[in-house]
């Protein structure tokens, strides 16, 4: 049982992580009918944008005062969202934008997309580094036990991950349903003319929810460092999954991006782990995605629209 | 000059451009421990000034682009610009000799050694070491430009003749270079500097002749080629064919670059066959004189036999030319001369270029027989002795220019020729990267193509098929850890039909739950589909796949039926000329689909799923059928890739892969057969050149980079399909930016 706790909670904390950056996917498939493809690189950028933001201000300790725990995550948190926000602005600007100007064919802006994620992952390469295990400085604690649900250790930063993200999540919420640009972002996603002839500012409100979702991401990217290693080909993985997430949930819808982000992180922790007594995995972990991607299949096939449905440009 | 918001908002951009430039171009890289190390070695001082520079001309040059381009209109500024840009490539970025001797192989590299070399003749060393040949460029632009700018005829005379001087003089330094090293020559830089100062000088022509001599001139010249169909070929095939005969080199063991009469002389009293001697006396060039003169003739005065004639002693003389370097290299071998190794091995370009020659004359033969169409606007009475008004002319040669352009079946035969004849001459380098990334992915691409160009569904999980059909061929030679039951045990070519069943099988199975998903939902599930099969064949269920060690020991094709027997061993040349044979038979069956039932029911589904299943077409099924066609492409590509790389493991087949594939077809012209080659060829090409210019680990940053140039002022392709052409262009007034401003379709 206890087991089975470890990996729920593990498979929540990934799920979390997910499921932001799921947001920015679903965000910009409500917006604008696109699979962005370069969203896995925002993601990436807010890791490494983080890093450097961070490691400028607070420097190389590895055991900060435990005052400055929450004060150097959030620094961390703002300047992911920060980096990944201007990632992607930028994006939308150079690889969007003059494309949607001349109306280009749906795919060619996956194949500018695909470009630019080639772009970004190799440039943060030769910026950053091209090594697989970077690690942020172990500024607090991170796998420090913080308390034992049924016997399942659960630690600080899974807490913070977990809390962190559905406090991000409310809020977008609350942004898409209760504010002037949530509905700007609503009605462009409903009709794109129309909502023009309306006095919404079309590029505008585009380029803001690219910055949302960039925001989100990068962001989540922070997290990931945090919890985990980070390098400039991380952005692939977890790219394709979080879409995963977003169709899951049905795509263009904001709370079902949140529950496929969650639902794919608890799946392909806790199924190929069963059974949970610690004896040998029926599945065993190296089939992970190969589970989160059957899982996605078959709701797809019984279900073509999502759990939660497509409601593009509706918040819920 | 008012200072407006856009003009700053455009000077940040141009400055972030540059500093951008400063940090992709160039050897620097971060270090783990400091992140910041390539930031800092990227913007030291005095670099990246340099780059702001650029930043800030690129900002002078749009904002003041509505005043340069009057000038940009002139005639002339075209090739100009061309010439300028090859010049600068070959300059800069090509390589001009294949010695190992010479550092990187570059213009820069043989410049610095130039001087110091004893014994290099002395226009050689003027023309390299004394950096005469940019001179003579920097004198040809800034004296055609001039010319151009100010319309004065003796400085385009003296732009003309300094450019035809450069050019020559850069070709015949490259050729003492050559003989110097005494290495056979494989480099592009030469004739790639010949052409561009030769444009150059052509530029400066352009404003000794007035406008209405142009258009005459081009007029002439379209109505030439229009009612001559043919004559194009055979003129390039004159000229190629000379160069062969009498500079090239024909024979090039070691230290020795003998050209065609050289040849005769180093064999002299080898017993080297009658047939083979008499070629390199005065066989060789009678039979090219005898097809020219048939081909000239029968093209310029529209006589069909003749040209059929001529076709035939074309084929006839690329065959004897073919036999020809087959005995004397056989000879070489056998009587030692100058340390040559064997059949086929030694040979220079000259006998290559000879059967280029012969294949565009002789091609250009068939076009003069075979009764082609006639462009409608080259049958008027004669135009030019007539005083019809000028407009009318002006109009009729652009439309003689079109369709003397759209003449594809002059280009058919360009492109088999280089198909047929450029491996052989290219180096081996070159040769590998044909055969494992150029030709495989055009393979995959032509295949690709049919899923998302024709029918319209975004498939991301392609290199799945590719996997199953190299796994297929791994399991029937016996390369895996389960064997057939021996009666299945097959040589790789008898693995395709059951590759292709077998892909067949899997593209139906994974079509046929999910085909009813929109767009966008298909692509996730196949980019899933792609991904369980390379997972599967990693964790190796059942010691199915060997898990990340692969199969090893693959064996290579072998065609053997009754006496024929052709064996395919080391020679990337021999998987080539396979490659080539499978394309075509695909190419030629697909071409026929493109405009069946099936294809005009894929174009109808793509276009708008609701309408095409009103008008009865059965939608799953056709989806189905595209899927699985794409799918059993993709097998055949996979067979021929493991048997001739000999071993596969799952790191072949990764997602990366399969984008890269949608990407090929996406970048030269979705919809379009030419367009899906075209795409892949250039951008599997673009990795292998890019590593003498740019850090290797960097190639896939600058594909990224282009891809996205590319999206952004082409969006349409390289090559794109005429429907598509007509739909991005518009048959009406295109709609307004606002109105655009979201994609409206469904569809791809």
């Amino acid at each position: 049982m206890s087991d089975f706790l470890n990996y729920l909670i593990i498979g929540l904390t990934r799920g979390s992580m997910y499921a932001l950056i799921a947001l920015g996917y679903t965000l910009v498939y409500g917006i604008l009918q696109l699979i962005n493809f370069a969203h896995g690189e925002v993601f990436m950028s807010g890791a490494f944008g983080s890093y450097i933001i961070v490691h400028a201000i607070v420097g190389d300790k590895n055991n900060t005062a435990s005052w400055m725990v929450p004060f150097v995550f959030m620094i961390g948190l703002l300047s992911g969202a920060v980096v990944g926000a201007a990632v992607a602005w930028s994006l939308e600007q150079i690889a969007y934008r003059p494309l949607r100007r001349r109306g280009a064919p749906k795919l060619a802006f996956l194949i500018s997309a695909i470009g630019m994620s080639f772009f970004l992952q190799q440039f943060a390469g030769k910026l950053f580094n091209r090594f697989s295990n970077n690690q942020f400085p172990n500024y607090f604690a991170v796998h420090h036990h913080l308390f034992k649900i049924a016997g399942a250790p659960v630690e600080t930063i899974q807490v913070t991950i977990i809390v962190a993200a559905v406090l991000m999540m409310i809020f977008l919420d609350r942004l898409v349903s209760k504010t002037k640009l949530g509905r700007g972002i609503r009605g462009v996603a409903e009709d794109a003319p129309t909502a023009a002839l309306m006095g919404i500012n079309i590029d505008k409100t585009i380029s803001r929810t690219f910055i949302i979702g960039g925001a989100l991401g990068g962001a989540a990217g922070f997290m990931f460092g945090t919890a985990f290693v980070f390098s400039n080909t991380m952005g692939f993985a977890a790219g394709t999954k979080a879409f995963a997430a977003a169709v899951l949930g049905g795509i263009g819808n904001i709370r079902g991006a949140m529950l496929g982000g969650l639902l794919i992180g608890v799946v392909e922790n806790v199924v190929p782990t069963a059974p949970w007594n610690g004896s040998t995995q029926w599945i065993g972990l190296q089939w992970v995605d190969v589970v989160s991607f059957i899982v996605l299949v078959l709701v797809l096939i019984f279900r073509p629209t999502g759990i939660l449905g497509e409601r593009l440009g509706r918040a819920a | 000059m008012r200072f407006t918001k856009i003009e700053a908002k455009r000077l940040v951009a141009c400055l972030v451009a540059g500093l951008m430039l400063a940090m992709m171009i160039g050897n620097q890289e971060g270090v783990q421990n400091d992140f910041g190390y390539g930031f800092r070695q990227s913007l030291k001082f005095p670099r990246v000034a340099i780059f702001l520079a650029i930043g800030l001309v690129l900002y002078v040059l749009i904002t003041l682009f509505d005043r340069i381009r009057p000038y940009l209109l002139r005639p002339g500024i075209r090739p100009l610009f061309a010439g300028l840009l090859s010049v600068l490539s070959s300059f800069l970025l090509l390589h001009w000799t294949d010695s190992a001797s010479v550092g990187d192989q570059k213009f820069g590299t043989i410049s610095s050694k130039a001087n110091a070399t004893k014994g290099l003749a002395t226009s050689a060393k003027l023309y390299f070491g004394s950096h005469l040949g940019w001179i003579l460029l920097i004198a040809a632009v800034v004296l055609s430009a001039l010319a151009i700018i100010l319309s004065n005829k003796v400085i385009a005379i003296a732009g003309a003749v300094v450019a035809v001087v450069g050019g020559f003089w850069g070709y015949f330094a490259h050729g003492l270079l050559s003989d110097f090293l005494g290495v056979p020559d494989h480099s592009t830089g030469a004739w790639v500097a010949l052409l561009g100062f030769l444009s150059i000088g052509a530029a400066a022509l352009f404003v000794v002749l007035s406008k209405e001599d142009v258009a005459q001139t081009r007029y002439f010249a379209n109505r030439l080629i229009n009612w001559r169909p043919g004559l194009p070929l055979v003129v390039a095939g004159l000229i190629i064919g000379l160069i062969s005969l009498i500079q090239s080199t024909w024979f090039a063991p070691n230290s020795r670059n003998a050209t065609l009469i050289d040849t005769h002389n180093a064999f002299r009293g080898t017993g080297l066959a009658p047939l083979a001697v008499q070629y390199l006396i005065w066989l060789g060039w009678l039979l090219f004189i005898v097809t020219l003169l048939a081909a000239g003739a029968a093209s310029y005065l529209r006589i069909r036999a003749l040209g059929l004639v001529a076709a035939v002693i074309g084929a006839a003389s690329i065959l004897i030319t073919l036999v020809t370097m087959y005995d004397f290299s056989k000879v070489a071998a056998q009587a030692g001369v100058d340390g040559a190794t064997g059949p086929w091995q030694n040979l220079g370009v000259g006998g290559w270029l000879a059967c280029t020659a012969f294949l565009l004359i002789g091609g250009g033969g068939y076009l003069a027989a075979s009764p082609g169409r006639r462009p409608a606007t080259a049958v008027s009475s004669d135009v030019l002795g007539s005083a019809e008004p000028k407009q009318r002319q002006v109009a009729d040669t652009k439309a003689a220019i079109s369709t003397g352009l759209a003449n594809g079946r002059t280009l058919l035969f360009v492109v088999l020729a280089v198909a047929l004849f450029y491996p052989p001459m290219a180096n081996g380098f070159w040769q590998k990267a044909l055969v494992t990334d150029i030709g495989i992915y055009v393979l995959l691409a032509v295949g690709l193509n049919v899923v998302v160009g024709w029918a319209g569904l975004l498939d991301l999980g392609f290199i799945a098929f590719y996997a199953i059909g190299s796994y297929m061929t791994a399991y029937l030679t016996y390369a895996l850890p389960h064997r057939p039951p021996s009666w299945l045990h097959l040589s790789p070519l008898w693995a395709i039909p059951f590759a292709i069943v077998a892909c067949l099988i899997a593209g139906v199975a994974l079509g046929a739950p999910t085909l009813r998903l929109r767009g966008d939902y298909l692509a996730i599930v196949t980019l899933g589909f792609g991904e369980i099969i390379r997972l599967f064949a990693v964790n190796n269920p059942g010691n199915i796949t060997n898990g990340p060690k692969g199969a090893f020991g693959i064996p290579n094709p072998v065609i053997h039926i009754g006496p024929l027997k052709l064996v395919w061993g080391q020679n990337q040349l021999q998987y080539w000329y396979l490659l080539l044979v499978l394309v075509v038979i695909i190419v030629v069956l697909f071409n026929r689909l493109e405009n069946s039932r099936l294809g005009r029911a894929w174009a109808a589904v793509r276009e708008d799923e609701v309408a095409a299943q009103a008008t009865g077409i059965n939608t799953t099924r056709v989806k189905l059928l595209a899927f699985a066609i794409g799918a059993s492409t993709s097998g055949v590509a996979g067979v021929f890739f493991a048997s001739q790389i000999g071993y596969i493991n799952p790191d072949n087949f990764v997602l990366n892969n399969s984008f890269l594939v949608v990407a090929y077809v996406v970048f030269g012209g979705m919809g379009s057969l030419p367009g899906a080659m075209a795409g892949a060829a250039a951008l599997t090409w673009l990795p292998d050149f890019l590593k003498d210019q740019v850090p290797a680990s960097d190639r896939y940053m600058w594909v990224g980079a282009i891809l996205v140039v590319m999206m952004i002022f082409r969006p349409e392709g390289l090559i794109p399909a005429r429907r598509r052409r007509a739909e991005l262009s518009g048959l009406d007034a295109p709609a307004s930016a606002e109105a655009r401003a979201v994609p409206a379709s469904e569809g791809l």
